[in-house]
Order: C-alpha cells, then structure tokens, then sequence
C-alpha cells in the first residue's frame, strides 16, 4: 500500500515513544509532547488535513504500528469535512493499524461531515492478538444541517475490520449509504441526523465495555413502552413526548469468542448528544490515555 | 398381459351383431371358445412398437392403441409435455423449502419490528410498508452474497468460511443469535426431509458439535438450494420471499395489519422487492454491506424489551 502518512509507536527507555513519522499532502500528523500528566504513558496524534476538510478524489492511506505495550490516541480537531464531489471522483481514506500484545489503541475522531453531493469511503483494519486493546468511535453526521443538508450527500461507505493473527475475522463492518437507493438516505434515517459506532475490544476494556453495556439498557429501557397499554394511557394524558420517538437510540452487542469486544450502535438527533455520550462512556479511559477523549 | 380384460370386452361388443349366428361344434360359452376367438387380437397387440407396449400400463394409452392413426403422433406429443423428473421434482422441493409450514422457527422472529413499535420508530400501519422495504434492503445488500456465494458452490469448505465470515458481520447480538437459531433449525430440517441429497445429512453430521460453524441461516439457505439443484437467481429471490414473509407474519400478530391486509401489502411490494433483488444479487461476500443502520441499532434494543412477543 502506498502511503501517505506512517507512524510507528514503540517502548523506549519503558516509555511510549514515536520513532518513526512521516506524512505528506494533503494529511498531517501533529504530535504534542505534553497532553497528560506525566506519569500516563500515551502518545496523542492528531491528524489534520490541509484546507480543513478532503477534497473530491483525494485519496489518503496510511499506517499505524502500536509496539507491544503502548498506548496511542487518534484524535482529529474538528470534524472531517468531506467537500461536494466533482463529477464521480470518490474520496477516500484509508488506515491500517496493527496493535501488539498489551498496547491500547484510541481512535476517537470527531465526526465525518458529508456535505451535499460528496462521494466518501472510508476503510479501516485494525490486526490485533488476543491481548490487544482497541478503541473505534466511528461516526457520521447528516450533513451541514442547518443549512438544510440532510443526508444530502451521494456516497458514504465506512468498513471497519478486526483481524486477529492468521487473518482471522473477529468483526467486519460495511456502512453503505448511497444515494439511488430504492429508500432515499432520509428516508432511512427518518428524523435522525447522526449515526454512530463505538467498539471496545481487548481485556483492559473490561470494565469500560460492562459499564456501557449497563448505561445503554438503562437508557433504552426508559425509552420503551408497550403500545396497548402504556401509550394508550399517555394519549389519555395529552403527553405527545410518549408519542415521539426517542432522540438518542442506541444497543450495544459483544462480539468475538468470549465476548472478547463489545459493539456500541447510536443513532440520534443531535450531534450534542453523542459526544455527551462518547465523554461519558469514555471518561474511565482518563489513567491509561492521560486524559478523557472528547473533554 | 394385461390389456387381456380389455380386449375380451371389446371381442365381445364386436362379436355380438355376428355372434348370434350359432356354429357347431362349439359350446358359445365356454373359456376355450373365448380363447380361440382372441387369437386374431393377439396378432393385432403383436403389431404394437415396444415402447408403446410398456406404455400400455396405463388406461388412457390403452385407447389410443386401438386408434392405430393416432398412436404415433400421441406417443411423439406425450414424450414433449411431460416434465422430466427432476424438474417436476425440484418444484415439489423449492416449494416445500419457502413454505412457512416447514418447521424452521422463522415465526419466532419480526426482525426488530417490535423493538421497533415500542420505540415508536413504527407508529401505525402506514409505516410497515416502508419498514419492510428497509428490512428488504438490508437483507439485500447484507445476505444476499452469502446467499449467492453458497448456492453456486454448496460444498462444505465454501459454507464453513461462508458461516465463519458471517458471524463476524453480524455484529448486533439480537440478529446474530436469531440467524443462528433460524439457520440451525433450516439444516436439521433440511437434511431431514431432503434425503435424496445425502451431502446436507453428511455435512451437517460432520459439523454438530465441531465448534467450526455457528450455522447461520443465509449460507445455509443457499447451500441447500444449491444441492437441490436450485439456479442462484431463483435461491436469491426465496430469501427475500421468506424474508418479507416473516416481518409481514410478524406484522399481523403485533396487530399492526389485519390478515386481509397483509396479504394485499405482501404483493404491494413484490415490484420492489424484484428491484432490490435486481440490485443487490450476485455480489460477492466482500461487497456485502448494511445499507439502513438505523434499523441495526432498533434491532439490537430487541434483548432490552420488558415484554416481548418475538426472540428477535
């Protein structure tokens, strides 16, 4: 794979170092010395593109290698902007990350933004062994929307791949949204205006993955009503939130031999609400990334 | 042999304008005399081509032999019409296989309807339509391959990564145990009653209780259809059959569309679901993908339902 951009993250004198960082246009690697305190071993990157978005038929790759027991966050600034297509160019990003024995991975961007016509496929694949730790926060916003664009683009694909060693699939993802479908993108996603994805793989994630999995049952349990009964009692009580739908839905599944990894679904109304969310779940990640993704 | 009655009838209708002219030395009644008076038919029966004569077991043939005119050109007919075994055959199966009768546990499942309804993403009968074209779709873009991928090569190497791919996409818990369950039921089934194809009997004995497969439903529904003799296309097209089957069966028992209703609705969608099928077919399992992730992230709340009518 040609790359546009590789970092190589390894224990030097016991602590999490970047021996190796490279990027070329239009990507950019910014990686602070000090984002934690001290005592926390992660190294912070922050991957910025020129002219703050991607623009039609840019196509960025690059690699990322967490040596064994390191700690590495991938964050962006802003959210990815993906530009109006020009013709049928598509622009993509790819990355592929192998993570060793006891390492953490964090990727925890903040969300794709396709604006109207964009044309944007994303592809990640992550190579972890059965000690590995990985976070994925995956997610995508309808569009500019207060300028009226909902889910307006003309293509989003996002894959994401676990692979343990041996090749061996542990979870695949494809995200299909295209315009041309036999239901229009809106349509799909009815009154919401955010979807996304949030994985929680490996034993350090433990308590972080039982936690999220108690937090969203409770969330949807309050959400839930028995139409013949309960609705029928609230129309009664002229209570139009019961007949509503719920502004943030979400489920979580484990996935993998032993439930090794924990999958997170979100849909919801406003983008608020999901960082509220993502900041919640993730604050217990604080002692092993320095500091809590999305403060 | 056996045309021997009929020919005694027929002996004795064409005997009797002459039969009443007595002729000595012959008693008219006694079974020897019958048997003499046959032989001339005998010869006649002699004339008839082999093929023809086997033919002759059964009754409607046994008319056309005495129209000698007719005989060759209704046999050369009769030998076009019939259907060959096989294909006769093979209908019987494909049938059989979409039938909700066959006990695979499909009815236990509304593919996150009911989630659906209690989060009020349904709020009334005028939403089902678009629900199940979402249900289709998904069904198309995420199956279908693995639908596909296994009819046209239904061995047990391609179904055992099939299965093992599979359960790594179906990342939501609810659907994934749903098409567990369901496809088990559709293999125990199926090397039950389809004995004549002994390789689903033989693969499914081989993999219980190995630990290599999960037995999901999708490969297993192209897999037996391939060892039926299926053609992809027609496999394909059974999937989304019994797809929209289920979540419009499911429809009418959460009471959201009335019998009479459903069936109306059912071939409402059939030009959709033609043009679903059209898009979504013959792909291979790498392009497989979920197209309405909304409706994924409905599904999984299934497990979080105080009370519920469906396991998924």
């Amino acid at each position: 794979m040609k790359s546009d951009g590789k970092v190589v993250v390894e224990k030097v004198g016991g602590r999490s170092t970047v021996t190796r960082c490279f990027s070329k246009y239009p990507l950019k690697f910014i990686i602070p010395n000090k984002v934690g305190p001290s005592k926390t071993d992660a190294v912070w990157i922050y991957s910025l593109t020129y002219g703050g978005g991607i623009v039609s038929g840019d196509s960025i790759s690059c690699e990322l290698t967490i040596g064994d027991g390191c700690a590495t966050v991938l964050t962006t600034q802003a959210s990815t902007k993906v530009y109006k297509s020009m013709g049928s160019k598509c622009s993509e990003q790819a990355l592929e990350a192998r993570i060793g024995s006891d390492a953490i991975l964090a990727i925890v961007p903040d969300p794709v933004t396709c604006f109207s016509t964009a044309r944007y496929s994303q592809k990640q694949v992550f190579r972890v062994v059965s000690d590995s730790n990985l976070v994925i926060v995956d997610w995508i916003t309808s569009g500019r929307h207060e300028s009226g664009e909902r889910w307006d683009f003309d293509l989003y694909k996002s894959t994401n791949r676990i692979l343990l060693e041996g090749d061996l699939p542990l979870f695949l993802d494809t995200v299909l949204l295209e315009r041309g479908s036999i239901a229009s993108i809106a349509e799909r996603m009815q009154d919401y205006q955010v979807i996304a994805m949030v994985v929680l793989f490996g034993p350090k994630m433990k308590h972080i993955q039982n936690q999220v999995q108690e937090d969203v049952k409770k969330i949807m349990s309050e959400q839930l009503i028995i139409p013949s009964t309960s609705l029928g009692h609230q129309i009664m009580n002229k209570s139009k939130h019961y007949l509503m739908k719920p502004s943030f839905v979400a489920s979580a599944s484990v996935f993998g031999p032993k439930g090794i990894g924990v999958v997170v679904r979100i849909a919801a109304m406003t983008t608020e609400s999901v960082y509220k969310f993502l900041q919640q779940q993730l604050a217990s990640m604080e002692p092993l990334l320095g500091v809590s993704p999305y403060r | 042999m056996k045309i021997e009655p009929a020919l005694l009838s027929l002996k004795r209708k064409s005997d009797e304008p002459g039969g009443s002219s007595p002729v000595p030395n012959k008693k008219p009644n006694s079974v020897e005399d019958g048997e003499e008076d046959l032989i001339p038919l005998h010869s006649l029966q002699i004339t008839i081509p082999s093929s023809t004569a086997l033919a002759l077991t059964q009754p409607h043939h046994l008319m056309n032999t005495f129209f000698p005119p007719m005989e060759d050109g209704m046999e050369a007919h009769i030998e076009v019409e019939k259907p060959t075994p096989t294909d006769s055959h093979l209908q019987w199966s494909q049938w059989q296989l979409i039938d909700s009768i066959l006990p695979t546990g499909g009815f236990a499942h509304s593919f996150g309807l009911e989630a659906a309804i209690q989060a009020r993403i349904i709020s009334g009968p005028e939403d089902l339509q678009t629900f199940v074209i979402h249900v289709l779709e998904n069904t198309g873009s995420l199956l279908l391959p693995f639908v596909f991928s296994a009819t046209i090569s239904p061995d047990l190497e391609t179904w055992q990564k099939l299965d093992r791919t599979l359960d790594a996409m179906l990342t939501n818990e609810v659907g994934r145990k749903a098409s567990i369950a369901q496809g088990s039921a559709l293999m125990r089934v199926a090397a039950a009653v389809f004995s004549e194809t002994p390789s689903l009997k033989s693969m499914r004995d081989t993999s219980v209780g190995s630990g290599v497969v999960s037995f999901h439903h999708a490969p297993i529904f192209g897999l037996t259809c391939g060892l039926l003799g299926l053609d992809s296309r027609t496999s394909q097209r059974a999937y989304l059959f019994i797809t929209m089957r289920d979540v419009i069966s499911a429809a009418t028992r959460l009471n959201l569309v009335g019998p009479m209703g459903a069936a109306v609705l059912q071939h409402q969608i059939v030009v959709l679901a033609e043009a679903i099928l059209t898009k979504w077919m013959d792909r291979t399992v790498e392009e497989a993908c979920q197209t309405t992730p909304l409706l994924d992230t409905v599904q999984g709340c299934h497990a979080y339902l105080f009370s519920r009518l469906f396991c998924s």
